[in-house]
Order: structure tokens, then C-alpha cells, then sequence
């Protein structure tokens, strides 16, 4: 077992894991959070999506032990954010999701995608979605609402 | 008696009740139950295609870490598939029973204190097979000689049928007769949340409860029960939050089975959540159909009949209950489409091969029997010099003709297929295509544009079920309100909601028929233990079948309503009417929590007789067995590259009628979400075999997943044909978006290489398969 020391939503924790465990394992098993979706555990799906020093990143691929002293940020931390807050609230509005599996990976995404580009175009939002798997809605309620959500956090 | 508010809520774009817990990362999916001392399982499955177990050999393995069918207690077959002699069947055991019939086929399980230890010792299991020759193709698993899956039959023919309509000889004589032959690839459904199970023995209740992400919990309890031999109140299955389902989460699989009975020999919870691979290769499969038709029409374009042969390529065993006939005669029937055919002789062909099992997946056949006629359409105005719009017209079924018998025996209710098409033709802006068509494209790539119709049968009752000879019937489903002291209500359900936003449509009509809000209400479903029995949602039924139940238990409660409040108002209830939460009658009113307190905890308040209690439970069914139809038009601009092969798609238009609409942005949800996934089937998704029997999509790096910048916006124009037969006038229409894309796609194609004439008659056209076509279109090796 390996002993990797992180902040993990804010909060310094160690946990042991062993050598072959991901990120994800360790955030779902090791940490019962379960907002951190699983979807292929190849990284293909994306919606294991967390935040590695800021980055976003597929937590099925990214073994734990790599994680030692730096920062991971997953949904749990973002239910009072208020730049969530207005990223849910588009998707909501704009039926960005259905059966919610892929939505949380979506979510991470979308906020990295705002920040990086403040006025993102369609094209844009979409190419920056391609590693994330949507079965259900066909994407069209997610790229609206992200560019309804750029718009509204821009004027904010 | 009904109630006599208008409508508040039916037709509203209300948002979603169940969106918030999803957005927090509050959902409850399977894998994310937590229960003390659970232990993980991973599945041994079958690395070959087709053999004979000569041992398995735990590896070393500690005792009782390693399971197989003889460790398990008894499994009484469930035998799946139609009621039909002639139907043979192929009991699909919950472990390998001496034969392994497809590569991913479950062998043994093995229990860890995670997945990955449960894995370890998977892998140290030792499956010694006698390799038998695979058969995978399903026209040539008939042939005489082949090597045959099942050792008692006497080929590997699941069952041979003749679906005819009308008198085929009678147009024998048609001037034009065309053969054209169609394929539509294997996929799978693909939920992004996988399979699942937890199991355990709840010894409080004396319950074995199993967690499973299925589309239809009390079926899958009926299932358990006969294949455990245990009563079914002693069972409770249990469906959480469900990371959709397509139909792929509609089969007692037999992990389900082998999880249950695990439960039943251990002493703590155990789980299996399927991976990606293990979905990909040993999940419900879908589609890999092969026809071979032969359209016979008049010179002007007048299609009489078609005749030839369907085969469906149904994998090793039958999935309970409905087994793979379904698939096939559905396929034959659905063939005349939107159309004026009445003369149908097909030859059907249900096949066993080394494959995993065939079950139902978004348009359930539908999607083959529409690229097959929408293509033969197509290729039959190519033949004769006709513009595929105006074909369409001179064949489509019209308003007036309705109700209309199809040859295929299916009854079109209501609807304009015509002003369908011409809508959808003026969307597309076909002259602005054929302009940009003419004038070419810089980098050399081809513009092309597609139409396709379709029709989707949804509500289908009794008589249809048990037509296509069904061993569960799915003739209606049940649904309970009940109304607390506070004036508050719980609507109970059957069906299962993964991703249709039920919990928000049949909170609308539950408020319409109670006057309240649907904040009011909560609907809870996926549980036996909650709700009546129901059959789940899978068909394009929920709205129809659960929408009618949830609006007679509606009216009846509101019934009893009006008379407490009558009671109490000095009135008669047929002067009562309920209206923003409260009961007016015509000299005053009284608000409805008033009422539920009165009839849950203060009885004296009631009239004399009347028994106390909110509740009300019925069962519905519509009273038109055969279903009702939406329909649509779809019309698609691509454009493809000669040399790469690479589609994009520049345009797509859908024009539907689905009825009324219970919620219209849940609606156009449902048809966007369905359409991608059309445009999967057309373009990327297909799970190939190669010759000794191994799949070749394994991971997603392999089964492509169309992705956001892959599919396009989509512009949607709606008709509204209110059913005639069902409540709210709505149809079914969660899976006809599905449909049409596959045809669509590939008459665009086809029409953006007319000049050379490049057929596209299998799916998915890929880049490959497009460059190879237009490569022999153009006399190239």
C-alpha cells in the first residue's frame, strides 16, 4: 500500500492505496463519493471527470499514487459554488440532461470550458466536449446551456 | 367522472423534478450503494466462441471465493422466447452449463472485498475448452453441414416463419421487379451507466432484495422468482437511479440470476457492476439484420409488394421473456413503413449464432425494416427516373385512408404522412441544396440529401402482445395516488423512469386531475415494494399505458374528493370542481388539504358510510389493442468525401407527430436523444466477429460513440394528430428518433453519388465502407 497525501475537496487527507488504484477508485472507494461517475473505466466517456490542480482530468486513468501532494477538486466541492450554481442552473433550463449518468463529467467539463473560453462559440464547445459521452440527449440542451452559461457569467 | 379543470399543466414545457439530485451528485445509481461486509464479483467469462468445458480449475483460489453453476443452488430453466411450437428453445443458463455458446459468455463468478481482488482471482481460473468450429454468420449457419450451436436441434434455425399480407401472386406479373439486398450491423445499447447488481439477504423482512439497473422491476421479480424458485413476496428488486437503458436494461440477464443466487449462498451483500468490456461483449446486442428484397411496383412509381427474405442474426441463446422472434417478425411486418403496400411474402429467419444474444435496443427492428424500405424507395425512383420525394408521395398512405391497414397487418390510426413529407422537404430547402449540390464543393467532397419516413407503433395492448405469441403480456399497468393529511400526494408506478423525465409528465397529469401543482406531487417508482405491479417502460408505452393509469386513479380519487367536499360545503359533488389546490362549489370553497385531513385523520368529518382514506389504485389500458402510430419525415444534408470516405452531416430536419404533448421540451428530449443515436447506428456503431468467433469492439477505442462535435443541431417541426383512442390524445414516441436516421443518412449518400451510382446498403458507412463503395462504383480494385 501507498500512502498519498492530497487536498481533496479543500480538505488535507491521506489514504492508502494500493499501486494499481486510479483516482477514481480512490475517490468513490476510498472516499464514498460517489458523484464521480464511472462510464467505461478506459477514458473514454469522460464522466469520471474531476479537477487535478485545476485541471480537468479522467479520474479512471489517473493512478492515485501519482496524486500525492497535489489537489483534486470533484463535484462534491462545487454544490455551493456559485459558478456551478449558474452552470446547473442553464443545464436545467435547457434540458441538458436526462438520465444524469454523464451529467456530473459534463459539469466539470463545462467549467473548464467557460474559464478557458469566455465567449466560446458552438463549434468550440463542442470539439472542447469530445472525449465526454452523452447516450441520452444528444448533446444539443449541453452546448446550449454551456454558451447560455458562458453569456450569463460573462455580464457577472 | 372526470374532473372539470382545464388543463394547467398538460402541455407545458415544465422543467425537469428530477434534475436537481443529478446536478448535486446526489443521484443513486447502483454502484454507488454502500452496505457493510459487501464483497465484489467478477465474472470468468468465455474466451471461446464455441466449445465444450472440459474442467475449469479455480486456480488455487481460496474456498468459496470461486463459483460456478454447480455451486450455486438450483436454477430452474426460464424458458424465453414466443409461445410458439416452432420456436425452439435455447434456455440461456445463468453460468456455462457444459457448453460455452458465444466469447464473453459468464463461467464462474469470484468474489473479492473489492473488484480488483475479485478480479485477481478471476484471472487465475482456469477454463480448459474443447474448441468446437464458430458459426457467425447467420445465412450461413443454415446451410447444410454447418456446425450447429445446440445439440438437440437439427439446425440453427431458432424458427423459420412466412410473414405474408394481402396475395403476392397477385402481382407476380409487375412490371418492374427490383432485388436489392440490405444489412444493418450488430450494436449494442450502450447506457453510459453500465449493468449492475447488489444483492443480499434482508433477514428482517425474510426478502432477498436485489438491486438491479433494469428498465421493468417487477417483471425482472416474476423472472427471479421462477428462475430461483423462490416466492415473489420474498423477493424485492429494486431499481435506484438507472444511467439509461434503450431497451438494453429490458432482460433477466444471467448475471442478474447468478448474483441472486450467489446472494442466497453468502452471508453479506455482494455487487457486480459490468464494465465497458464486459457491456460490449456479453450485454444485450441489438440489430445484425440481413435482407434480401425484391420490390415489385408499377412503371409510374406504384409499389405493389415486396418479397424476399429477412435473417436476424440472434446470437446464442433467448433472453427472457421475449426471446428473439419479436425482432424478426416485427422486421417483416414493418416493411410497407408509411406506405400503400399491401402485398408482403417474406421469408423470415431467426438464427442461432456464436454471438451474444439479441434483444431489444431503441426502435426495437424497426430501424432495419425502415433502412431496408426507405432504401429500396430510393433505389427504385433511381431505377425509374422518379424524384425519391415524389415517389414517396405517390406511395404514402393519406389522411383520408385512415385508419389504415398496412400488408404488414398494422393498423395506422390518424395522421398526414404527406404534409409530413412536404414540411420536411420545405425545412431542408431542398432547392437551396440541389443549387449548392450543383455548384461543387472546393475540397472535392459531395453534397447529398436524404429523406426517410417512418412510423412508430407505440400503446400496444393485449391483442398485439399476445399476437406476436408474447409469454408476459404487457397490456397495461397499474398506478396508485395517495394523498396524505397535508393535502400532498404520492403518485405509486410500475414504470421506470431512466432518463424520460416521467417523474415530471406524470406529475403534470396528476395535477390536472387533482387540481393541484405537480410541486404537490411525487412520483416514486423502481421499487416492487412501492408500487402495484407494472410491466416498466420499454415500447414507447410509459406515456400511453402509465400516463392513463396515473389519470384514472386521478379521476378517482378526485371523485371521492368532490364528495368529501360536497359533504362539507352543503353541496352535491357533481357541482364540485378542483381547481389551484382547492374544491369550489358554488357557494364557496374549501381547500384541498382541509379535505385530506378530514379523510385521513379526521373520519367524523365525513359523510355518513364513507370510508376513510385517500387512495386510489387503477389499472389502465387503451381501449385501440393494436396501438398508435406517430410518424415522421426526416431529412438529412451530408456531405462525404470520395477518397477519405468521411461523412459529416451539414443538415438535419425531423418532422413528427407524436399527438398531444404531455410536456413538449421532455419531447423534443426524447427526439433529439433518439435521432443521435439513429446517427450512431448510421455512421459509427457496430460490434464486428471475427472469423474464429472474438469480437473486435471491445473498449470504446474500438465501438465508436458519437460525441458532440460528431452530431449536429437539429431543427425539428412538429404535427399534432391527437390519438383518438388513448388519454390526453398522446402516442408513444421515445424511440421513433431512432429509427430513421440509418435511411436517411443513407439515401444522402446515395443521392451524393448518384453519378456514379454508389450503393450504401449496410450500416455504419463508415469512412471505409463509403470509399469502398464509391472506389467499385468507379470500376476501382
Amino acid at each position: 500500500m501507498i500512502d498519498v497525501t492530497l487536498t481533496l475537496n479543500g480538505t488535507p487527507r491521506t489514504v492508502s492505496v494500493e499501486p494499481r488504484e486510479t483516482l477514481s477508485d480512490l475517490v468513490r472507494n476510498r472516499c464514498d463519493m460517489t458523484g464521480t461517475h464511472v462510464g467505461c473505466d478506459h477514458g473514454a466517456c469522460g464522466a469520471c471527470t474531476v479537477h487535478l490542480d485545476g485541471m480537468p482530468v479522467r479520474s479512471c486513468i489517473v493512478l492515485a499514487a501519482t496524486c500525492d501532494g497535489r489537489e483534486v477538486r470533484t463535484i462534491e466541492a462545487t454544490r455551493k459554488d456559485e459558478t456551478f450554481g449558474v452552470i446547473r442552473r442553464h443545464f436545467h433550463e435547457k434540458h441538458a440532461l436526462q438520465c444524469g449518468f454523464c451529467t456530473l463529467g459534463m459539469l466539470m467539463m463545462a467549467a473548464d470550458i467557460i474559464a478557458r473560453h469566455p465567449t466560446p462559440s458552438e463549434d468550440q464547445i463542442r470539439n472542447a466536449l469530445s472525449g465526454q459521452v452523452c447516450r441520452c440527449t444528444g448533446y444539443m440542451g449541453i452546448v446550449a446551456a454551456i454558451a447560455s452559461a458562458a453569456e450569463e457569467l460573462r455580464g457577472a | 367522472m372526470h374532473s372539470e379543470t382545464a388543463d394547467r399543466w398538460i402541455g407545458k414545457p415544465l422543467l425537469r423534478k428530477e434534475d436537481a439530485r443529478h446536478l448535486l451528485g446526489a443521484s443513486q445509481f447502483v454502484a454507488d450503494l454502500r452496505l457493510p461486509h459487501m464483497q465484489d464479483v467478477a465474472f470468468v467469462r468465455s474466451a471461446s466462441a464455441h466449445g465444450r468445458i472440459l474442467s475449469i480449475d479455480a486456480g488455487g483460489a481460496e474456498p468459496g471465493t470461486v463459483w460456478t453453476l454447480a455451486d450455486l443452488p438450483t436454477i430452474h430453466p426460464l424458458f424465453a422466447g414466443p409461445e410458439l411450437g416452432t420456436f425452439r428453445n435455447a434456455v440461456y443458463p445463468p453460468l456455462a452449463d457444459g457448453k460455452v455458446l458465444f466469447a464473453g459468455q459468464p463461467v464462474a463468478m469470484c468474489l473479492g472485498a473489492n473488484r480488483a481482488l475479485a478480479e485477481d482471482v478471476a484471472s487465475a481460473v482456469w477454463v480448459d475448452v474443447e474448441e468446437l468450429p464458430p458459426v457467425i454468420d447467420a445465412v450461413n449457419a443454415l446451410a447444410k453441414g454447418a456446425a450447429r450451436l445446440h445439440d438437440d436441434w437439427p439446425d440453427n434455425g431458432f424458427i423459420h416463419s412466412v410473414i405474408t399480407g394481402g396475395d403476392i401472386a397477385s402481382v407476380a406479373d409487375a412490371p418492374v421487379r427490383m432485388r436489392r439486398r440490405f444489412k444493418m450491423n450488430r450494436q449494442a445499447a450502450n447506457p453510459l451507466e453500465t449493468r449492475g447488481v447488489v444483492a443480499y439477504r434482508d433477514h428482517r423482512t425474510d426478502e432477498l432484495v436485489v438491486y438491479t439497473s433494469t428498465q421493468g422491476p417487477h417483471v425482472m421479480r416474476h423472472g427471479l422468482s421462477i428462475a430461483l424458485g423462490i416466492p415473489e413476496h420474498r423477493l424485492r428488486v429494486v431499481a435506484v437511479d438507472v444511467g439509461g437503458g434503450f431497451g438494453g436494461k429490458n432482460r433477466l440477464m444471467p448475471e442478474e440470476i447468478a448474483m441472486a443466487a450467489l446472494a442466497l449462498s453468502v452471508d453479506h451483500p455482494v455487487r457486480w457492476i459490468e464494465d465497458r468490456n464486459e457491456h460490449l461483449i456479453a450485454s444485450v446486442h441489438a440489430r445484425e439484420h440481413h435482407y434480401d428484397l425484391t420490390v415489385l411496383a408499377e412503371r409510374d412509381g406504384t409499389i405493389l409488394g415486396i418479397e424476399g427474405s429477412i435473417h436476424v442474426d440472434a446470437g446464442a441463446y433467448a433472453l427472457w421473456p421475449s426471446g428473439p422472434f419479436m425482432e424478426t417478425s416485427m422486421a417483416a411486418r414493418n416493411l410497407p413503413g408509411s406506405y400503400r403496400i399491401q402485398h408482403l411474402n417474406i421469408d423470415t429467419h431467426t438464427v442461432a449464432t456464436n454471438k451474444a444474444p439479441l434483444g431489444p435496443y431503441r426502435g426495437v427492428a424497426r430501424p432495419g425494416a425502415c433502412f431496408a424500405i426507405e432504401r429500396l424507395v430510393d433505389e427504385l425512383a433511381h431505377e425509374l427516373g422518379i424524384d425519391p420525394v415524389e415517389i414517396r408521395h405517390r406511395n404514402l398512405v393519406g389522411p383520408t385512408e385512415m385508419p389504415y391497414r398496412t400488408g404488414g397487418g398494422l393498423r395506422l390510426d390518424n395522421g398526414d404522412y404527406p404534409t409530413a413529407l412536404d414540411k420536411a422537404v420545405a425545412m431542408i430547402d431542398l432547392p437551396a441544396v440541389r443549387a449548392r449540390q450543383a455548384a461543387g464543393e472546393p475540397d472535392g467532397t459531395r453534397i447529398g440529401v436524404g429523406f426517410a419516413c417512418y412510423t412508430e407503433q407505440s400503446g400496444h395492448g393485449t391483442v398485439e402482445w399476445v399476437k406476436r405469441k408474447s409469454r408476459v403480456v404487457p397490456g397495461y399497468e397499474t398506478a396508485t395516488i395517495r394523498m396524505m393529511p397535508d393535502g400532498s400526494a404520492q403518485v405509486l408506478v410500475a414504470i421506470q423512469s431512466h432518463g424520460q423525465g416521467l417523474e415530471t409528465s406524470l406529475a403534470q397529469i396528476a395535477a390536472d386531475g387533482l387540481g393541484l401543482t405537480p410541486a404537490q406531487i411525487v412520483v416514486r417508482h423502481g421499487d416492487t415494494s412501492i408500487s402495484p405491479f407494472g410491466f416498466g417502460t420499454f415500447a414507447s408505452r410509459s406515456i400511453v399505458f402509465c400516463g392513463g393509469a396515473v389519470t384514472k386513479a386521478a379521476a378517482a380519487l378526485a371523485e371521492k374528493i368532490r364528495a368529501v367536499a360536497a359533504h362539507l360545503l352543503q353541496t352535491t359533488p357533481d357541482l364540485i370542481t378542483l381547481r389551484d389546490g382547492a374544491a369550489h362549489g358554488p357557494q364557496g370553497s374549501i381547500p384541498i388539504p382541509e379535505i385530506a385531513r378530514a379523510a385521513n385523520i379526521r373520519p367524523e368529518a365525513l359523510p355518513e358510510g364513507m370510508a376513510p382514506g385517500l387512495e386510489a389504485t387503477a389499472t389502465y389500458e387503451p381501449p385501440e389493442s393494436g396501438g398508435v402510430f406517430s410518424y415522421g419525415v426526416h431529412a438529412v444534408v451530408v456531405a462525404a468525401h470520395p477518397e477519405t470516405g468521411v461523412t459529416r452531416i451539414l443538415d438535419y430536419v425531423v418532422v413528427e407527430d407524436c399527438g398531444n404533448l404531455i410536456n413538449p421540451m421532455i419531447v423534443d428530449g426524447q427526439i433529439i436523444g433518439g435521432v443521435a443515436q439513429g446517427i450512431g447506428t448510421a455512421l459509427y456503431e457496430e460490434i464486428p466477429y471475427d472469423e474464429t468467433g472474438q469480437p473486435i469492439a471491445t473498449t470504446w477505442g474500438d465501438y465508436l460513440m458519437p460525441c458532440a462535435p460528431e452530431i449536429p443541431s437539429f431543427r425539428i417541426g412538429h404535427m399534432v394528430t391527437p390519438a383518438t383512442s388513448t388519454e390526453h390524445g398522446v402516442k408513444g414516441m421515445g424511440e421513433g428518433g431512432a429509427i430513421a436516421p440509418p435511411a436517411a443518412i443513407a439515401n444522402a449518400l446515395t443521392d451524393a453519388f448518384r453519378d456514379i451510382g454508389a450503393k450504401f446498403c449496410e450500416t455504419p458507412m463508415t469512412p471505409r465502407r463509403v470509399s469502398d463503395a464509391v472506389a467499385l462504383a468507379r470500376g476501382e480494385e
